[in-house]
């Protein structure tokens, strides 16, 4: 407790001439409260003062200020109210040593400040981080907070605070053993502490100059400051410093061997800190006094002293111990706290790498999936293609193969031997002519994919006819083409009704005893050809009631045909077979295509 | 009345046609029927004919082979054939007459009519040697075949890479050829279009056949228009756009 205290003169000096005056203020704020509850800026500033009044008195009561100064603050957006209020805030944990909080506060204030470009607020918030800073041993941290507090002090030209600057600076070097460095600076704050005349801060530095000196083991010059910090004290009715002093000089004068004078002051601060009953104070008086009894070979008072001196100090230093205790455990946090959020940020980069990585790995697995894929579907293409290509050929041989189904071959070679044998030399020669011409041009036209309408109306003619003349001429038929085919100029698949016309005269009309008719349509449609065979024969379900294998080979050749001009030319052909009355139909849908 | 030689190995095929000439005795009469080449020859040297109906398969020789051991050919000759598009090709381009077997009587007379109306001197000589030519140009190549063309005055013979276009009129094609000729033909562009090589020649309309080698420019357009280095501008049907294109791009 005793350093803490040295260390934060200036620091508690401030705030104790506040108190000194007080009684009278805090009764008189707290009357403004009640008179003015309205929640404004200026009840927020009363708050905050009220709070302030209290904070070395009854810190825990100027919880409740500040608390309420603060939600009003938030309540009307009033930044700067909020500022105060959390400083108070950290204010009162600072006192009550939960530098932890504190710190909490001071920087979120400080964040506040800063937006609010507010710097003297700024500056005085840096100065209470240094302090607790410093009550960590953070002196590096101390330092530069103390630091900024200066040079802002200073251009400002704002000399309370530089003389607070000044002197916690030096308290700083002071505590790092560093007391040439301090000095000058308590120098400098003194010299500004009389030209501002005042006692206190006075009194605080020239004990703090009186330290430095003691550390410099320039005892007589010591001796000096802590008589002029006494009498100061003295005036200024503060037993607190003048009983530290005095405790002071005791030591110094020891250490200088005037016991006399040692004698005296320690038993002057004994009585004082006996009435205070401050622990610490009693402790370092009755050192004071066991040294100087020791020396008058007073053993028995000696060993009385230093008794009562060891029971003091324990317990001073049971709770510096606690103190101790509790910085330990503050420091631990602090670090926890930061070893958390370095923690905290490299897992977060971690997972930010991660992330990336994954990203990377994805990338490059959808990349090669995309290819693995695209090779995949380039071969199943390629196989459609060929398998494609496959079936056209296939269709294409089979198409030929049942145009020029060898069946019609032998039948017809059939009739014209028939003919020979009946000696009718001239339709047998009709006959075989037009067999040869049609043979002839189904080889021709078999290469290709689509043939005029003219030429194939021409191959269907010669096909009836040869037919036909097998049968005895009992078969007629008709070709109607509609306007808007110009048969020259519009193309369909060679010979495709070819397998129908078949499947009627074979199927409906050579089983009819005395003939029958075929008729074929063909209309223009929308973006296709209409085709019609229709056959006045004995129909299907006479003849079909199981399939007729070759019959239906024709029109799955002639399906197949249509299904790959369908893929080709991406249309929609098709076929239907209907049983109508009389006979059998087949309707045809053919995409419309022109030659030019 | 004309004299007529049928040379043909087979003894049917004789019999046939000679049949078939029965009918027509009052405008032919058959000379005399030869069965190989070498008796061919000397009956035509022999018998001077006006026309020679000419098998091509003949043993291990064809008619061709006949043909080429003339002197001179001051005869008109219709080959006859079972199944042979090369050779077909090959007549069409040298305008020479040709009977498919089994010869049908109708396009018997069609050929015999043709022969009738024939002012001029039957000399199928020029239209053997296209023939020729044209065989021989299937060996050494840089040599450009050659198109016997009928007109109304009579058999015009054109190197082909020297056609630049052919155009439809009704039944008759009008054919430029380099460098400012144009005739006329009462053949049908379908004709030309058969016997023309398809990688050469492009119907890009339903009246155009064109040389590819004289297209100098494309334009756009719905089907398009090609320009020819002789400054004609024809147009492109929509349906054949895309495969001109591709033969274009091609070339």
């Amino acid at each position: 407790m005793l350093d803490r205290l040295k260390r934060y003169f200036p620091f508690f000096l401030l705030f104790l001439t506040i108190v000194g005056k007080a009684q009278t203020t805090l009764d008189s704020l707290k009357i403004e409260l009640i008179s003015h509850s309205e929640r404004d800026t200026l009840r927020v500033k009363t708050l905050i003062n009220t709070s302030a009044e209290l904070t070395y008195t009854d810190p825990k009561s100027g919880f409740s200020y500040a608390e309420e100064a603060l939600a009003i603050a938030q309540e009307i957006n009033w930044k700067r109210g909020e500022t105060l209020a959390l400083r108070q805030q950290g204010n009162l944990y600072y006192v009550q040593a939960d530098n932890l909080n504190a710190l909490d506060h001071f920087q979120k204030a400080l964040r506040l400040s800063v937006n609010l470009s507010d710097d003297e607020l700024s500056s005085t918030l840096n100065s209470n981080i240094g302090h607790i800073h410093a009550d960590l041993k953070e002196y590096d941290k101390a330092l530069e907070k103390y630091n900024e507090f200066l040079a802002f002090a200073e251009a400002s030209s704002n000399v309370p605070n530089q003389i607070k600057g000044l002197s916690n600076i030096a308290i700083v070097y002071n505590d790092l053993e560093d007391y040439e460095k301090g000095l000058p600076y308590l120098e400098k704050a003194l010299a500004l502490a009389k030209q501002e005349d005042n006692d206190f801060f006075q009194a605080a530095i020239i004990n703090n100059l009186a330290l430095g000196h003691k550390g410099l083991k320039d005892y007589q010059k010591s001796l000096e400051y802590y008589y002029e910090t006494a009498r100061i004290a003295k005036n200024i009715d503060n037993k607190y410093v003048l009983a530290s002093a005095l405790n002071s000089i005791g030591k110094v004068n020891i250490l200088l061997k005037n016991y006399t004078a040692a004698e005296e002051a320690g038993n002057k601060a004994l009585s004082l800190s006996q009435e205070m009953g401050t622990l610490e104070w009693q402790a370092d008086s009755w050192e004071v006094l066991s040294k100087v009894y020791e020396h008058q070979t007073k053993t028995t008072d000696a060993l009385d002293a230093y008794k009562k001196h060891i029971i003091y100090r324990d317990s001073v230093l049971n709770e510096e111990k606690k103190a101790e205790l509790t910085r330990k455990e503050m420091q631990f946090e602090m670090e926890k706290q930061q070893t958390a959020a370095v923690l905290e940020i490299e897992q977060q980069q971690l997972i930010k790498n991660g992330y990336l990585v994954t990203a990377i790995v994805l990338t490059i697995l959808s990349i090669m999936g995309y290819f693995l894929y695209k090779r995949r579907r380039d071969e199943l293409e390629k196989k459609k293609t060929s398998d494609f290509k496959a079936k056209v050929a296939e269709t294409e041989l089979k198409a030929l193969r049942s145009q020029m189904n060898p069946h019609f071959i032998f039948n017809s070679l059939n009739s014209i031997s028939d003919l020979i044998t009946r000696n009718d030399t001239k339709n047998a020669n009709e006959y075989l002519v037009k067999f040869s011409k049609l043979a002839r041009s189904i080889l021709e036209n078999s290469e290709k994919k689509w043939i005029s309408v003219k030429e194939d109306l021409e191959l269907m003619e010669l096909y009836m006819q040869i037919e036909s003349l097998r049968l005895g001429n009992k078969l007629s038929y008709t070709i109607e083409i509609q306007d808007g085919i110009a048969i020259e100029d519009t193309l369909i698949p060679p010979l495709i009704l070819q397998p129908f016309i078949e499947n009627s005269i074979w199927h409906g009309l050579a089983k009819k005893p005395d003939g029958g008719h075929i008729n074929i349509i063909m209309k223009k449609g929308d973006n296709f050809i209409h085709c019609v065979v229709e056959d006045n024969g004995v129909g299907r379900s006479k003849t079909l009631p199981s399939q007729d294998s070759k019959s239906s080979m024709g029109v799955k050749i002639t399906r197949n045909r249509l299904e790959i001009i369908n893929i080709l030319g991406k249309t929609k052909g098709k076929i239907d077979l209907l049983d109508v009355e009389e006979g059998f139909r087949v309707e045809m849908i053919i995409p419309f295509e022109l030659q030019f | 009345m004309l004299k007529a030689i049928i040379i043909d190995d087979e003894q049917h095929c004789i019999d046939r046609l000679q049949m078939l000439l029965d009918s027509h005795s009052e405008s032919i009469q058959v000379a005399k029927s030869c069965a190989s080449v070498t008796e061919g020859k000397e009956e035509i040297e022999l018998l001077r004919p006006d026309i020679v109906f000419l098998d091509i398969q003949l043993h291990d020789k064809t008619g061709f082979d006949l043909l080429s051991q003339m002197k001179s050919i001051d005869f008109e000759v219709i080959f006859t054939t079972a199944f042979d598009n090369y050779a077909i090709t090959a007549f069409k381009f040298s305008a020479l007459d040709y009977l498919l077997k089994p010869i049908d009587k109708d396009d018997l007379a069609e050929a015999i009519k043709k022969l009738l109306k024939q002012t001029a001197l039957r000399d199928a000589s020029q239209r053997i040697e296209t023939l020729f030519h044209n065989f021989r140009r299937e060996v050494e190549v840089g040599q450009s075949k050659r198109l016997a063309i009928p007109t109304m005055e009579g058999l015009v013979m054109v190197d082909v890479d020297k056609v630049i276009r052919l155009q439809s009129d009704s039944n008759y094609t009008h054919i430029f050829i380099m460098p400012n000729t144009k005739i006329t033909t009462p053949k049908t562009l379908k004709f030309f279009e058969e016997i023309l090589d398809s990688g050469q020649f492009f119907r890009t309309h339903k009246s155009h056949l064109v040389n590819l080698k004289y297209v100098v420019s494309y334009l756009k357009g719905k089907g398009g228009y090609i320009v020819l280095s002789e400054g004609s501008k024809l147009e492109v049907a929509v349906r054949r756009k895309d495969a001109l294109l591709q033969k274009l791009n091609s070339v």
